[in-house]
């Protein structure tokens, strides 16, 4: 039984659509990875799942429920969202960060007890971060910041986690170690993890499914393997690239006017 | 007895030659930039040779039918050029200041009086009498109203002093302070002033300071001549919460013409007396 | 680590036992020499009352107590307006309040006498004899729950955030109302004029009834509690409302209340005191640096911190140029402005205001 079922979603801004008649199904315990061009969508699919926008024509499902009936706070015991990591404007520590994820948890109390404080410790050790728990986010680099980001998505203690590009601007070493951790999520905890991401070939390694939206309202999902050999990929993103295999990973290189491999 | 006085100035005025030979300029053309001034030269004779003067000068009537050329402290200069005037009299302040250097640069005369206190309202007299070409009177004038000062300060002199607030504004509290004319004309009367000396000249003082001062008397000049009686009515319940205060306890509240006591002018010898009335009602020493 | 109840009781705790010391010594200072032994004497008779005992009990009691509840309820209003608009320069001003009162106050200045003015007020004048408040204070508070209240509902309808829209709608309507202002004033009497700008600058007017006093103090404190109920939700607003609404918060809802609140004792304050500045800006700032950003722990410590810096402020303000006063706001501006700086500089190196 599917956690996530879109059954014919559209919608699109004023004369653009952006997404059309989009079906598919989410199982528990997959981690999809959703890629595509700018503004085919990635982030618009992200907020209809959220609930943050409502579609225009179909019905978004979680849990047999439809999303956009669901109050916020419902909402939130189902579904966490991680985004790229900013400084906030206040001071708050990591701990206090991690620590807001409880609010869902704590319906009315002010204070938190130590079941929440027990989460929050077990998130932070879960993305090793517990050693800068009492540091202001302020103070960590990008990559640490954006471990407590998903600390925090994980405190709240969601079935589903979702990520908009998490790791763009991240380091090769830090991108693989939130990789590492998303799967280790999936595998240890049971989470459904859908990941927006602009790296396809982490996004292969990593993940079950690919969900590859177009800049028209076309959209291709499967196994990852299926999506690269269909030649999709070449043609959404425009450009032209050589597939090839190491032992067990595949792997994508776009090619440009310069490339030395480029087919003639 | 004021009026009496001033009856037989304009009289005096009135009975006054024109002078015979005529001079360079026929008639002058004065424009009067404050409300005093403006009585000013009612009082000396001159009244059918203004042009213009400011909005606010309400005394005596016969003013209310002048051009009128802006407020004083927002002078109207293109009412005042139309006007085509000979001589501008201004006070000292900012806004008149500005102006009159513009007219100078045209090429218009003008003459700034300092108004402040009583000593210089009698120079103001000397200065403007001569300028009219009316420096008799002018002296006249003077004269009477000095008569009048030294009237009530020897009648006073051995008196006891009372106190006094004279209050300009209620909301927030501000009286007049010890650097003011309104003090000048408390002290005339045998009175003194119920606060102590300040930096304001208008300082605003609290509830405290208020009642600490204990004044016996309590006088207000009026916003507008035509609310005296409101305003009377008004005051008593404002100055309830002061009920300590003897000023208040006594009755002894009093609203007096706002254009006669706050207008350093002519009537000067009027206000003092209406002062000295407030004072010591009926007269008692 | 994070903050428990018994941390918060203590601090309070703490921060209330300072302002009341704060509160007991400012009490016996002022422009007339008042001491305990002359209040002790009590009222004195019909014929010789006991002025030290009238001055104290009807006039320096109930200012402290103004003075506490009006820095109060600005520096917490401060605080969670700086959380909405996740913007550490925001006062409780910001959003009309300032403009909107200072227009009520200024309409209420200039057409006392006129007879529309009359008849308008005619119908409402049990409300001033009920409360004891002028019409100036009246026509402030009116003014800036109007004005709040017209933000609110264009910020809502503009922008594509909602703080933005808020932001935008805040900075539209100050400037048309400042406008507005500009044209009444020039407009005015030399005499009127000098009343408003006075108590525009933040002047404590006490209300004839003292039950006033009272009254306003229980709906500052309602409001304050309420805000620390949203303690939680504003920490978490303070990270954007898009991250809020993920955590679950009922963004719009919690954002109408607080603003709601932070409006209606912002608005109460300036009707009693006219626009104080710096209170609002400052003392959450101060606060901030000390306790750290976590609103449960700010908002009542803040409330309390803003409330003694006014007593101290308004003290001063009567007592340096004795017998005439100063406006407070002109106290709170030259101390807060340099305290600000001082703080600002010590502490910034474990602030970070924006992205590095």
């Amino acid at each position: 039984m599917s956690l996530i079922e879109f059954d014919k979603v559209s919608f699109g801004y004023e004369q653009t659509p952006i997404l059309k008649d989009l079906t598919l199904s989410v199982q528990t315990n997959s981690f999809w990875a959703i890629i595509g061009p700018n503004g085919s969508g990635k982030s618009t699919f992200l907020s209809l799942l959220s609930g943050h926008i409502k579609p225009q024509q179909g019905v978004v499902c979680v849990d047999q429920q439809v999303v956009t009936t669901l109050n916020t706070s419902q909402r939130a015991q189902k579904i966490s969202l991680v985004r790229q990591e900013f400084i906030p404007v206040f001071g708050y520590s990591v701990f206090e960060t991690v620590m807001m994820a409880r609010y869902v948890r704590q319906s009315k109390r002010l204070f938190e007890n130590a079941a929440d404080r027990e989460a929050v410790r077990a998130a932070l050790e879960a993305t090793d971060t517990l050693n800068f728990a009492e540091r202001p986010l302020g103070h960590l680099s990008g990559g640490e910041r954006q471990r407590v980001f998903i600390a925090r998505a994980l405190a709240q203690e969601t079935p589903i986690l979702l990520l908009d590009e998490p790791t763009s601007h991240l380091d090769l070493k830090h991108q693989i170690k939130i990789f590492d951790l998303l799967k280790q999520m999936q595998i240890q905890q049971g989470k459904t993890i859908l990941l927006v991401t602009h790296d396809i070939n982490l996004a292969v390694q990593y993940c079950d499914r690919v969900l590859l939206l177009g800049s028209d309202e076309a959209f291709f999902e499967g196994p990852p393997e299926q999506v690269l050999d269909s030649g999709r990929v070449e043609s959404i993103f425009g450009v032209q690239g050589y597939q090839g295999r190491i032992q067990e990973e595949k792997f994508f290189v776009p090619l440009g006017q310069f490339s030395k491999d480029r087919p003639e | 007895m004021p009026t009496l006085l001033l009856a037989v100035i304009l009289c005096g005025c009135a009975k006054e030659p024109e002078p015979s030979q005529p001079q360079a300029d026929t008639q002058m053309r004065i424009i009067s930039m404050a409300p005093n001034l403006t009585e000013i030269l009612f009082v000396l004779g001159v009244d059918d040779e203004i042009v213009g003067v400011t909005k606010y000068s309400t005394y005596p009537p016969q003013a209310k039918e002048i051009t009128s050329i802006g407020t004083f402290w927002q002078p109207d200069i293109e009412a005042v050029l139309m006007c085509k005037p000979t001589l501008v009299l201004t006070l000292g302040f900012e806004q008149q200041t500005t102006l009159a250097h513009r007219l100078e640069k045209i090429g218009c005369e003008t003459q700034s009086l300092d108004i402040e206190s009583i000593s210089g309202l009698y120079e103001a007299l000397s200065v403007i009498g001569s300028k009219v070409n009316k420096s008799e009177q002018a002296q006249k004038l003077v004269s009477a109203i000095q008569n009048k000062q030294k009237e009530l300060t020897d009648r006073y002199a051995s008196s006891d002093k009372i106190k006094v607030l004279w209050v300009v504004q209620r909301q927030p509290l501000r009286v007049a302070g010890t650097k003011t004319f309104a003090n000048e004309l408390i002290e005339i009367a045998g009175g003194i002033n119920a606060i102590s000396d300040t930096i304001n000249v208008y300082p605003p003082i609290g509830n405290e300071e208020f009642i600490g001062s204990m004044p016996d008397v309590i006088i207000e000049p009026s916003m507008d001549s035509e609310q005296i009686q409101t305003q009377k009515a008004t005051a008593r319940e404002f100055y309830q919460r002061f009920s300590v205060v003897p000023a208040v306890a006594n009755d002894r509240i009093y609203v007096i013409d706002g254009d006669l006591a706050s207008r350093l002018g002519p009537r000067l010898a009027e206000a003092m007396q209406k002062v000295a009335d407030c004072l010591r009602p009926e007269g008692e020493e | 680590m994070t903050l428990t109840p018994q941390k918060l009781v203590l601090r309070s705790i703490l921060a209330g036992v300072v302002l009341l010391g704060v509160m007991a010594a400012c009490v016996w200072i002022g422009s007339q020499d008042v001491s305990l032994a002359d209040v002790l004497k009590g009222p004195g008779v019909e014929g010789s009352p006991n002025i030290q005992y009238i001055i104290f009990m009807q006039e320096r009691l109930p200012r402290i107590c103004l003075a506490a509840i009006v820095g109060a309820a600005l520096a917490c209003a401060g605080v969670v307006f700086q959380a909405i608009l996740r913007n550490p320069l925001a006062d409780p001003y910001i959003l009309g309040v300032s403009s909107g009162a200072g227009l009520g106050s200024i309409v209420a200045v200039l057409f006392s006498g006129t007879v529309i003015y009359g008849r308008i007020a005619g119908h409402f004048s049990w409300i001033a004899e009920a409360t004891g408040m002028s019409s100036l204070m009246i026509m402030a508070f009116v003014g800036a729950m109007l004005t709040v209240w017209l933000v609110w509902v264009i910020g809502r309808v503009t922008g594509r955030t909602h703080v933005t829209g808020l932001l935008l709608a805040g900075v539209v309507v100050n400037a048309f109302f400042s406008a507005l202002i500009m044209f009444l004033l020039s407009i005015a009497r030399a005499r009127q004029l000098q009343s408003t700008m006075f108590w525009l600058m933040g002047h404590m007017m006490l209300p004839e009834n003292p039950l006033m006093v009272w009254f306003s103090g229980g709906v500052v404190l309602l409001g304050i509690v309420c805000l620390l109920m949203l303690g939680n939700s504003l920490n978490i607003l303070s990270f954007g409302s898009d991250d809020a609404q993920s955590l679950g918060v009922p963004v719009k809802r919690t954002c109408f209340l607080a603003f709601g609140c932070a409006a209606l004792i912002t608005s109460v304050a300036v009707s009693l005191s006219g626009l104080i500045g710096f209170v609002g800006l400052v003392v959450p700032h101060a606060v901030r640096l000390v306790v750290g950003p976590d609103h449960r722990l700010l908002i009542p410590l803040s409330a309390i911190a803003g409330a003694s810096f006014l007593v101290v402020a308004d003290t001063i303000a009567r007592v340096i140029i004795a017998p005439a006063i100063l406006p407070v706001g002109v106290i709170t501006a030259l101390v807060g402005g340099p305290f600000f700086l001082i703080l600002l500089i010590r502490y910034t190196k474990n602030i970070q205001w924006g992205p590095a």
